[in-house]
């Protein structure tokens, strides 16, 4: 989906587009798969620290790219980690050159104190409270645009809000879903009264979710087009293009690091371009722009990524069996009942 | 990073295990994937998988040759058949290697159809790798058998091709550092089996740098006394249905018994690790595919039965193949000649 340009009368300060980013696995190439791991990750100096590839390119031109064009972003982090190693974080972002409105960390120090063991673990209640939190803060009408990764629950908690500020979830039915889910009965209520507080209006346009584990996409189906998920930042990067968050130049810039920095090379990229338009999250045309102008730049193989030759009649049926685009944000009508059972079968 | 064309629509499971094979790869190597087939089924089964996107490319086409059908009318009739275009993408050096589990006599007459064989190289020789005994430590647990279908035929050159080849093959893949060569023969003695073969063992006593030990009879088939086996394709392919026909019966037979009486049962399950050990000996998932060997690029033909890992071990043992260079050192081994 493309954006348009606000109908805001001369004078009046145009709408920010919000970014919001998980921090762990989606921002930070956060290892903690074991005891070891998560152990030293309070220790980890920021410069020890390691960007998910082609994250920090790809943050630092939404908000170039949205001053290019007149329009105010806001980029907020939220992590699950405790504020103790806010520093680290802090200082880490800085040193990528990121800029940002706002983070937040779970002060895990106080379910410890109040012997809320459970809630060390569970992050359904204690994202949801801090996003609908933050939606207060900003101007109504604010347009969204989330990352998380598919570690947690992020596309779950991501979900929900975003039909919560919709307005398509009632108070009855948060209360249902998220004792399913397991929340803090005293977060249930927390998350009830803010949402009640919420101006009721389509905020998220998206949701990317960083295949970090490889989750099958398949796995994602019910939570409707909305949700994108994406095997790498370059995935993401052409559909915000797509959306008119990045310039062409931006998605140069993180297809560049990609190549510089991480050993991808242009046929990986071209794979992961032809992938993101097979699964249908990006368009043909919008997928062209990008093949062409990468091309023309060197990062992008100049024959096709599976080469060969194909027919005027082959590519005319293929066209014409092409899936249509995905449908707009405000189509998706989540079933959370079997999203939630499915969810904790997993978990 | 090796390329391999992999034929998706070829095999009894095609295309589902075939892409599962692939995606398998794509996560646990940084092999690139050319899936040749029909785009929008591949891609549904990619999308229930765990996958890395980047290393997978679709070759969209919707042709492809069954199983069941006649080679050369399918390869006359379906000009953009998936192994057809699979094999084009290879010779048109966009890949490096191709697999298939596809129909054997359509994978033979595509390698014929677009690649050119090794200068010198007379014919082609499909091969096949069959479990046997070891007879020193280290020894490859799998022989190599060639031909065994790609000709019917030949004469003593080509089974001297066929045998440095093989020697070439085992060298780099099984890295046996001197296989030994041996003709498919009715005795042992140098004099028998006809004109052909005494032409040929004469020939291959004489050629240096191939550890050629002589004649051997089907009954050493299955001892570990030689790693590549030579012989013409009308007798490899007998010889290596025959081998599969037997763990078949040995097989049914053990369930039969099983069935009849409840002390054959308990000799069943006291033998149950043995079984277990051959099972996996026999195990063809397990090593993937076989070559055909005599082109200047490689094939590795999967069982038409092929699974997930039966694909994913193909494409790994073509890899290894062109990062070992096995059709340069068959081009040396021939050279010599």
């Amino acid at each position: 989906m493309v954006l348009r340009r606000s109908k805001q009368r001369a004078g009046e300060p145009a709408l920010p587009v919000i970014f919001r980013w998980d921090l762990d696995k989606t921002y930070l190439k956060s290892e903690f798969d074991s005891l070891r791991e998560l152990v030293r990750i309070p220790f980890e100096k920021p410069e020890d620290k390691v960007a998910v590839p082609g994250v920090v390119p790809l943050i630092r031109n939404l908000r170039e790219v949205a001053a290019q064009r007149g329009r105010a972003v806001r980029i907020y982090f939220m992590s699950a980690s405790p504020p103790q190693i806010a520093k680290a974080i802090k200082e880490k972002l800085a040193l990528d050159g990121i800029e940002y409105d706002g983070i937040v960390f779970k002060n895990q120090l106080q379910h410890l104190v109040r012997g809320k063991f459970r809630n060390l673990r569970e992050q359904v209640g204690y994202k949801l409270t801090e996003l609908l939190k933050s939606r207060l803060t900003v101007p109504s009408g604010s347009r969204e645009v989330l990352f998380g990764d598919d570690w947690e629950s992020d596309p779950i908690i991501y979900s929900l809000y975003a039909d919560l500020v919709a307005g398509r979830i009632v108070s009855d039915d948060l209360d249902e879903i998220l004792t399913a889910i397991g929340v803090d009965p005293q977060l249930i209520v927390e998350a009830q009264t803010l949402a009640a507080e919420v101006r009721r209006e389509p905020a998220v346009t998206r949701i990317y979710i960083n295949l970090e584990r490889r989750t099958p996409p398949t796995n994602f189906r019910a939570f409707g087009p909305r949700l994108v998920p994406a095997f790498n930042y370059f995935q993401t990067g052409a559909c915000l293009f797509e959306e008119g968050h990045l310039t062409l130049g931006a998605v140069t810039q993180v297809a560049e690091e990609l190549i510089n920095g991480s050993g991808y090379t242009p046929d990986r990229l071209a794979n992961s371009l032809a992938d993101i338009t097979r699964r249908g999250h990006l368009q043909q045309t919008s997928a062209i722009a990008v093949r062409e102008y990468l091309r023309a730049r060197g990062l992008l193989p100049r024959r096709a990524p599976h080469g060969g030759r194909t027919s005027v009649w082959e590519r005319l049926t293929r066209w014409l069996r092409a899936k249509p685009a995905p449908a707009a944000a405000g189509d998706a009508a989540i079933n959370y009942e079997t999203l939630v059972t499915e969810w904790r079968a997993v978990r | 990073m090796p390329r391999i064309a992999v034929d998706a629509m070829g095999g009894d499971f095609a295309p589902e295990e075939v892409v599962k094979g692939v995606a398998q790869v794509s996560l646990e190597t940084d092999i690139q994937c050319t899936l040749v087939g029909d785009e929008p089924q591949i891609q549904a089964v990619l999308n229930g998988v765990a996958y890395n996107p980047e290393q997978i490319a679709i070759h969209h086409t919707r042709d492809f040759i069954t199983m069941a059908e006649d080679p050369k009318l399918g390869v006359r009739h379906k000009r953009n058949a998936s192994i057809l275009v699979a094999a084009q993408l290879v010779a048109s050096q966009q890949a490096d290697a191709l697999v298939t589990a596809g129909n054997t006599g359509a994978a033979v007459l595509a390698c014929a159809h677009h690649f050119k064989t090794i200068r010198g190289v007379r014919k082609a020789a499909l091969a096949s790798v069959y479990p046997r005994h070891t007879e020193y430590p280290g020894q490859d647990q799998l022989a190599l058998l060639l031909d065994v279908g790609a000709t019917i035929r030949c004469d003593a050159t080509e089974l001297v091709q066929f045998a440095l080849m093989g020697s070439a093959y085992a060298r780099r893949v099984s890295k046996v550092p001197s296989p030994r060569v041996a003709l498919l023969n009715m005795g042992s003695e140098e004099t028998k089996g006809g004109e052909v073969l005494t032409h040929a063992y004469a020939r291959l006593k004489t050629i240096s740098g191939i550890n050629f030990i002589g004649n051997i009879e089907g009954n050493d088939l299955a001892k570990g006394k030689a790693d590549v086996i030579v012989c013409e394709g009308f007798l490899g392919n007998v010889v290596l249905k025959l081998l599969e026909g037997l763990a078949e019966v040995v097989v049914d037979l053990a369930g039969t018994a099983a069935r009849e009486n409840w002390r054959s049962k308990l000799g069943l399950m006291m033998l149950a690790s043995g079984f277990g050990r051959l099972r996996d000996l026999t195990d063809y998932t397990a090593y993937g595919g076989a070559p055909i060997l005599g082109f200047e690029h490689l094939l590795i033909k999967s069982h038409g039965r092929a699974n997930a890992r039966a694909v994913k071990n193909a494409v790994k043992v073509a890899a290894k193949a062109v990062r070992d260079g096995v059709t340069r050192e068959i081009a040396a081994a021939i050279e010599q000649l």
